[in-house]
């Protein structure tokens, strides 16, 4: 049987531990690298993660983004449109991950105790 | 996934989201693998934004006024029916007086059946309406709340 197992950075991913899934936070991470079109962003979220966004779904949080001033579109490039990560957007993302690192230190202190 | 089925697809969106965001998104369809998840994906997606859009301003990019939220099915029905309620209250009293009768007729079940059948639609139209625009969201459901009062009234006045 073929192993679904792969590499993802430094990180081993695994398929049957479940995907990260919060699109927007995805998406905004995503940004962060600079812009990018709905393509090229379900790429990076995929080697970001491992998590495969539809495209229904990546939508849906670009225009979620975009109605919150977090992301802004560019000028559209042969019908691909890129977005960027705004100023709100980038402090928006720092907030979230720095509550994701509480949470992971705060989770990971817990195991090592056990 | 081929550009027929792209085209198609994003026809299930509500129009103001393809005015939007229609073309960008169609190219992304047709750069993606036809999948079976990603037709799934994409359905579910378009369902999900026609029950609780995400953008709150319409294919010109204007924000609903309060005339145009009150003029959505989700918004009038209740008043519709709240009104509807009131009439049967009124004709019941032009036709048999204000005395209490002994069992309920059929002017008191069609009464009950317009006041609680409008409490989903009310429920929905809160459910979708509040996040987005929530100044004129919460004007149509102190309207609402004003024509249930008003239906009310004379049943809890006359302490039917």
């Amino acid at each position: 049987m073929r192993s679904t197992t792969r590499h993802v950075g430094e990180i081993k991913y695994q398929p049957e531990l479940g995907h990260y899934s919060d699109p927007p936070l995805l998406v905004l991470a995503s940004l962060a690298s600079g812009p990018k079109h709905g393509h090229a962003m379900i790429e990076d979220i995929a080697n970001l993660c491992g998590s495969h966004l539809g495209p229904g779904t990546l939508y849906g949080a670009i225009a979620r983004l975009e109605e919150q001033g977090w992301i802004e579109p560019l000028p559209s490039e042969d019908r691909r449109r890129p977005y960027r990560i705004t100023t709100e957007g980038v402090r928006v993302l720092r907030a979230k991950l720095a509550t994701l690192h509480q949470f992971t230190k705060a989770g990971l202190k817990r195991l090592e105790a056990l | 996934m081929k550009q027929r089925v792209a085209r198609w697809i994003t026809r299930l969106y509500p129009g103001s989201w393809r005015k939007r965001y229609g073309e960008e998104f169609e190219a992304l369809l047709i750069a993606q693998p036809g999948s079976l998840s990603n037709f799934i994906n994409v359905v579910y997606s378009a369902f999900r934004e026609r029950v609780a859009p995400t953008r709150s301003c319409d294919e010109r990019g204007v924000v609903p006024c309060f005339g145009s939220v009150v003029k959505m099915p989700s918004a009038a029905i209740p008043i519709t029916m709240s009104l509807l309620a009131l009439a049967v209250v009124l004709v019941h009293i032009a036709l048999a007086g204000i005395a209490r009768q002994a069992d309920e007729g059929a002017a008191a079940h069609i009464w009950q059946l317009l006041m609680t059948g409008q409490i989903p639609v009310l429920l929905f139209f809160a459910i979708k309406w509040l996040p987005k625009v929530p100044k004129q969201a919460l004007g149509v459901l102190a309207l609402q709340a004003v024509a249930m009062g008003v239906s009310m009234a004379p049943v809890f006045l006359l302490n039917w």
